[in-house]
């Protein structure tokens, strides 16, 4: 019995030379098939006939032939139809490829199915050798195949938490809403599909302060608790940091704030993690598709902004996106645009309201006041640019410039008189410099640092920072007052007057408001009143209007006041008729000032 | 040996349904984490009376975590606040999978911890120790 690889000799041997290849000419023809038997393709030979001409040993482990089965001679066809791993659709298949190669004389290639202990994959390949000589080489891909596939995976995967990442996300999304758009130019009842925009509440002091790992450990529990809730069918995405999102389908309304209702009390629920009592939150925003966005990009961003909201409404809680909010984040944009150009255009101005010292019958002082004169809308009220300034970051920039404005103003004022400039919390983050700002702004314009005050709100000490109170002191030992404003809104507590000595505590306006409540109203200005005394702080009323409300402040023990009684504030070139105008009224009882 | 950790938290029952239904539900949750927590090495107790569970959970730590984790995403209660995380020297309910009081008898204290008065913690497991106590001589007597 010959071997097959002897009776093949002819054929390589004739091939190879006219490939022009190197290999062939060194080694005996009997080596040659030998090297041809041990590499780990499958490797056939036929003719035009497609009678099989040679195969290695490698072709029977491949396609699961007895390795004594003579291929030499036999039709392509018939020892295909041998082959164990195959099925009926990958011998035709591969037999047509076959055929495709002789036909058309240029090299094809497929991939098959085969089933082995387990699925398996083959992919197969035939080029044209010479003019009757045609070679396939079958590759057993299935492991090269996995790699790939779990390459892929990983690289559309979250590795911390196992979701799916942006992309991937990305990619489902569109086709659901591809998905959704179809199936509602058939019936526009159809079911919908959401996108929920999830953010974690209160999670980086978890990371700051219990580093890292901790944090990884709280992402992939989310994941967890997320996926629990989760239908088997939702999609869940970590899309980076501790932010996810989730794309539902065919639930209507009230389902959705169900789940997310669910998603809220899950996720906010206590985790341990080492040994720590972790206690975060979810917020999300809700955007339907179509209504509220049929393309991914725009479904998002509506989300998004739903979710802004809901952090906005104080977090822990999930908001359906509306189109107030577009309307609003628009108008919001617009102002945002003009808000960074009002500075350097010089739009904003200092107007000042008079204080008066009740005992001595004197203005001694007046609190700037900041007004934005909008080229098309007009005057603008601190309370509807104050948050967006705070919000983009511009409050510092601005602060500043009001402080250097009031005490180069005030500079100009007769006598001792004082200014008064509200200092917003987010001012103080960087202590240093709006300790280096104050007395430069001093320096500058020559006002006596006794002759300035600096208005706080709690928050300022609600931050708790060493560095807030050590900046309160260094402003303090400039000679500049610090006064605490908007006292009785907030918490207002005790420990936190104590925990500073201010000069001044400044009366909410709200306790003079003409409330139901005057006798309960009186007993806090006079409380306060009395508090500010026993810490050796002065106290003022802002916001008194008419003739009753002053003498209600008189009579609870209040020093000073302010308010439109007296004077509205004024642009700084009427601050000199405000003072010699009220030198005026007072020659009357205060009874007939109005 | 391994620290033992405590965790005792109590919450809001979510149940619906009739007091039979409910006690019924009960018992399923106890059998389920009678059953679990003998595997892991979590012993403890379960408190249930006015709508209202607390449950105390011992063991290795990351044994207590994990089971913790498994009740936080039950769906039957709500409101989950900790009222003590920490090691401890020996574990109170060591013969326990899970001690179970509650039903018939109020325990006053559990609706006012969770009002999250952690100062609560203590009595809650004075009277996990009391009532289970008690019904281990109940048990031995009727042996």
């Amino acid at each position: 019995m010959t071997k097959p690889s002897e009776r093949m000799r002819p054929t390589v041997h004739q091939s190879l030379p006219s490939r022009g290849s190197a290999l062939c000419e060194a080694p005996g023809q009997v080596l040659l098939a030998a090297i041809v038997d041990h590499v780990k393709l499958g490797v056939l030979t036929f003719d035009a006939e497609l009678v099989v001409t040679f195969g290695n040993a490698t072709l029977c482990t491949v396609l699961g032939v007895p390795a004594a089965m003579r291929v030499h001679g036999r039709a392509l066809a018939e020892v295909l139809d041998c082959a164990t791993v195959l099925d009926e659709a990958s011998v035709q298949g591969m037999h047509e490829l076959c055929i495709r190669a002789v036909g058309a004389r240029q090299a094809q290639e497929g991939v098959f199915p085969a089933s082995g202990q387990d699925a398996r994959t083959l992919e197969v390949r035939v080029v044209q050798l010479d003019e009757a000589t045609w070679m396939a080489t079958l590759e057993d891909a299935t492991e090269r195949q996995a790699e790939e596939a779990r390459a892929i995976e990983q690289a559309m995967c979250d590795m911390l938490t196992g979701l799916p990442n942006r992309q991937v996300f990305q990619q489902r999304a569109t086709r659901v809403l591809d998905d959704v758009a179809a199936g509602r130019e058939r019936a526009p009842e159809s079911p919908q599909a959401c996108l929920m925009m999830l953010d974690l509440d209160r999670f980086k002091p978890v990371n700051d302060t219990l580093g890292h790992a901790i944090g990884d450990s709280m992402l992939r529990l989310v994941a967890k608790r997320l996926r629990l809730v989760l239908r088997g069918n939702d999609v869940v995405a970590r899309l980076g940091g501790d932010e996810f999102a989730i794309l539902l389908e065919g639930l209507g309304e009230r389902g959705l704030a169900d789940l997310a209702k669910r998603l809220v009390d899950v996720v906010g629920r206590p985790y341990l993690v080492d040994g720590h009592v972790i206690n975060i939150g979810v917020s999300i925003g809700l955007a339907r598709a179509p209504q509220d966005g049929a393309q991914y990009d725009q479904l998002l961003r509506n989300a998004d902004l739903a979710l802004y909201h809901a952090k906005r409404a104080g977090r822990g809680r999930f908001i359906f996106f509306d189109t107030y909010m577009k309307a609003r984040a628009a108008a919001r944009r617009s102002l945002e645009m003009d808000l960074r150009k009002a500075l350097a255009l010089a739009e904003f101005v200092l107007h000042y309201q008079p204080q008066v010292d009740l005992e001595r019958n004197a203005i001694v002082g007046f609190e700037a006041l900041l007004r934005w004169h909008h080229p098309q809308r007009g005057v603008i009220a601190p309370g509807d640019f104050i948050p967006l300034a705070e919000e983009i970051g511009l409050i510092k920039p601005l602060g500043e410039w009001v402080l250097r404005e009031a005490c180069r103003e005030a500079a100009s004022w007769p006598g001792e008189l004082c200014v008064a400039v509200n200092v917003a919390p987010q001012q103080f983050a960087d202590a240093n410099r709006l300790v280096g700002v104050i007395a430069r702004v001093l320096a500058e314009s020559g006002l006596a640092g006794e002759q300035l005050e600096i208005e706080v709100t709690e928050s300022v000490l609600l931050s708790d920072e060493a560095s807030v109170l050590g900046a309160l002191h260094q402003i303090r030992d400039m000679g500049v007052r610090v006064a605490m404003d908007d006292f009785g809104t907030g918490y207002s507590s005790l420990s936190q007057l104590r925990s500073f000595p201010f000069d001044k505590i400044k009366i909410d306006k709200s306790f003079l408001s003409a409330g139901e409540d005057l006798d309960g109203q009186n007993a806090a200005i006079r409380a306060i009143t009395a508090l500010g005394a026993s810490l050796g702080m002065a106290t003022i009323a802002e916001g008194v209007e008419t003739v009753e409300q002053l003498q209600r402040i008189q009579n609870e023990g209040c020093g000073s006041v302010q308010g439109y009684l007296f004077s509205r504030p004024v642009p700084a070139d009427q601050v000199a008729g405000v003072i010699s105008g009220f030198v005026f009224r007072l020659a009357k009882p205060l009874s007939a000032a109005v | 040996m391994a620290v033992i950790f405590r965790v005792l938290y109590c919450s809001r029952n979510t149940l619906v349904g009739s007091p039979a239904k409910i006690d019924a539900e009960i018992a399923q949750i106890l059998e389920t984490s009678r059953r679990n927590n003998a595997r892991v090495g979590v012993t403890g107790g379960l408190l249930y009376s006015d709508g209202c569970f607390a449950q105390l959970l011992e063991g290795p730590m990351d044994c207590v975590e994990t089971v913790f984790e498994r009740i936080q995403c039950d769906p039957r209660h709500s409101d989950v606040t900790v009222l003590q995380a920490t090691p401890v020297d020996r574990r109170d309910f060591p013969d326990w999978s899970m001690a179970f009081a509650g039903g018939t008898k109020r325990h006053e204290g559990l609706p006012a911890a969770l009002e999250a008065c952690s100062s609560m913690g203590e009595e809650i497991m004075e009277t996990l120790r009391r009532v289970v106590g008690r019904e281990a001589e109940w048990l031995a007597a009727a042996e």
